[in-house]
């Protein structure tokens, strides 16, 4: 961003997202590179810019100059929008973590990343206006149809369609993405997270299959705890366990293909399994692994976006990286709880 | 016996073939289940006993024959082998126990405090004192119990366990019968055992059904009638055959 990033308005107003789009182009969630400081200074304006100099004179960046940012939106909507995806994608990634599919995500998040490039090819060849996250929801939600496929009877472990979805859709993002390079988009930071910048249309979107997706949990989580938890148990009960099983694989796929399309595959997966797996090292009941996933998912959104603005390091990996730090404490803190307790 | 032919009929096995794909491993089985009545599935492994479990359950299509519910409503609860369940949930053991109060989609009504049946059920099974301990951390002995717990909860007609002892010594496991025995007599529910400890299926049960699969045997009746039938002291008698290698084969 930092060799072509454009000026964002001066006003005090808070950004629309006509105005973001003028200003940092179409690919808002996830812009190139970016560091998210880079978005309200004047030395945007070119490296030799008077303001880049003084910035290069001014050394760390600060907090007025984050809470400017802030007043004017350009930090506040990616920082919510982080905030809301760690804690639901925290929340939904205990059970996937319970559920010993990990790489469900990984490969839902990957065909997710595939269906916004696909939005926007079809957008460059049929001159339409594709939303991303339409595309990522479509393909992600084919991707999990193709997951629930029973492999039995092909003498195959049911692991084999997740390397499946995770393989052809990451050679066909790269493929899509060599056709949209060419049209000076850039397909990586799609797929590999660098959300410096997030619409205000995309964090509406997150909140609301947020806030879609908790409100499922809670309403069926005694049917998803007892189905994961013994299954055949669960149906002798009459649970419908196929449609509880479908239906958190389909909250999985809405909440990770709108949130990569916000704020990139890589934060999306770290999030629904870093936070997870700390809070179930150290809690011995669901409901509480679940307050402490969203929680970490949410500090690692949050405080990953002021971490990538403060050392000036990508968005995307600076979250992901965060939610390994919150596990790699939680861990040999849970295994000193364990030792104590036994 | 606890329970004689007056006794209500809950479910029926008709003509039953049980197998995979279309294909019978066993004969067909007709059976009885009544209130009260406590059931041994014995047999080797392999001999089809969770096969037909699962299809009385309604968890495998039948090959041929059906299952009857002889009353409208019947609510069957069943513990499945140890490895089906899932000990990697963070559950407390109060946890584990309120999941059996849950029928069809009742679990959509998530508000509300914990029912007071399931600390009822829990002070039942002796381990009321272990409510707020993590299931996965109980002894093997101590997990049973809770399980029983689950099932006293569920307000079932009938009780399906399939091998619920396996990992218990032989103490444990007799506690384990004597507490199903009780359970069944005061709730009058009618149990379906699958045990290899023929020992307590002698001293608990009152119906036992014999399976085997390589002899194509199927044998119901007391249980005493059962051991004594030629059939089983030849199955159960019998040594393993030896393994040839595959010269000896082809030669």
């Amino acid at each position: 961003m930092a060799d072509a990033g454009p000026r964002p308005p001066a006003s005090g107003e808070a950004l629309s997202d006509q105005e973001l789009e003028e200003a940092f182009g179409a690919d808002l969630g996830a812009g190139p590179k970016d560091a998210p400081r880079a978005a309200t200074s004047a030395e945007e304006a070119g490296p030799n810019s008077p303001a880049s100099e003084a910035r290069a004179q001014e050394g760390v960046p600060s907090w007025s100059e984050f809470a400017h940012g802030w007043e004017l939106g350009i930090y506040r909507d990616p920082v919510l929008c982080g905030v809301f995806a760690g804690v639901v994608l925290g929340v939904l990634g205990v059970f996937v973590v319970l559920r010993r599919a990990v790489f469900v995500t990984a490969a839902i998040s990957q065909a997710a990343g595939l269906g916004v490039a696909l939005a926007f090819l079809v957008g460059l060849w049929f001159h339409a206006s594709v939303p991303p996250v339409l595309g990522a929801l479509a393909v992600a939600l084919a991707a999990t149809a193709l997951l629930t496929l029973r492999t039995q009877r092909m003498r195959l472990p049911s692991e084999t369609l997740v390397g499946l979805v995770y393989l052809g859709s990451s050679a066909a993002a790269i493929l899509v993405g060599d056709r949209i390079q060419q049209e000076s988009q850039d397909i990586a930071s799609i797929l590999f997270g660098t959300a410096v910048l997030v619409r205000r249309s995309d964090l509406w979107l997150v909140g609301i299959a947020g806030a879609t997706t908790l409100l499922a949990l809670a309403l069926g989580y005694r049917g998803f705890l007892f189905a994961g938890f013994d299954p055949e148990g669960a149906r002798v009960h009459r649970l419908p366990v196929r449609l509880l099983d479908l239906m958190l694989w389909v909250l999985v796929a809405i909440e990770v293909s709108v949130a990569t399309r916000a704020i990139g595959a890589l934060p999306v997966f770290a999030f629904a399994v870093a936070p997870a797996m700390a809070a179930l090292s150290l809690s011995e009941r669901v409901r509480t692994a679940l307050a402490l996933a969203a929680g970490l998912g949410g500090l690692s959104g949050g405080l990953g976006y002021l971490f990538a603005f403060f050392f000036e390091f990508p968005v995307g990996a600076s979250q992901a990286a965060l939610s390994l730090v919150f596990l790699l404490v939680c861990l040999p803190v849970a295994r000193l709880v364990r030792g104590n307790a036994s | 016996m606890s329970s004689d032919d007056r006794s209500p009929l809950l479910c029926s096995s008709r003509k039953l073939e049980v197998g995979y794909l279309g294909s019978a491993i066993l004969p067909p089985i007709e059976l009885e289940i009544r209130a009260g009545e406590f059931w041994a599935v014995i047999g080797r492994n392999g001999s089809g006993k969770t096969t037909w479990l699962k299809t009385l359950l309604g968890l495998l299509p039948p090959v041929r024959g059906s299952v009857v519910h002889e009353r409208a409503g019947l609510r069957l609860s069943y513990l499945p082998q140890r490895k089906a369940i899932d000990e990697l949930y963070p559950l407390l053991a109060r946890d584990v126990v309120r999941l059996g109060l849950d029928r069809g989609w009742s679990f959509l009504r998530p508000w509300g405090g914990e029912p007071k049946e399931v600390r009822a059920a829990l002070d039942e099974m002796g381990v009321l004192a272990l409510a707020d301990e993590p299931f996965r951390r109980l002894s093997e002995g101590q997990k049973q119990r809770v399980l029983f717990a689950r099932l006293a909860v569920s307000g079932a007609d009938v009780a399906v366990l399939d091998e619920p002892t396996s990992a218990m010594d032989q103490v444990a496991e007799h506690e384990a019968f004597t507490l199903l025995d009780e359970l069944r007599k005061r709730r009058g529910l009618a149990i379906v055992i699958v045990s290899h400890y023929l020992g307590m299926v002698q001293r608990f049960a009152d119906q036992a059904l014999l399976l085997d699969r390589d002899t194509q045997t199927v044998i119901r009746g007391l249980p005493h009638e059962v051991f004594a039938d030629e059939r089983f002291q030849a199955r159960f008698s019998e040594r393993p055959p030896a393994i040839k290698t595959l010269e000896e084969e082809d030669g």
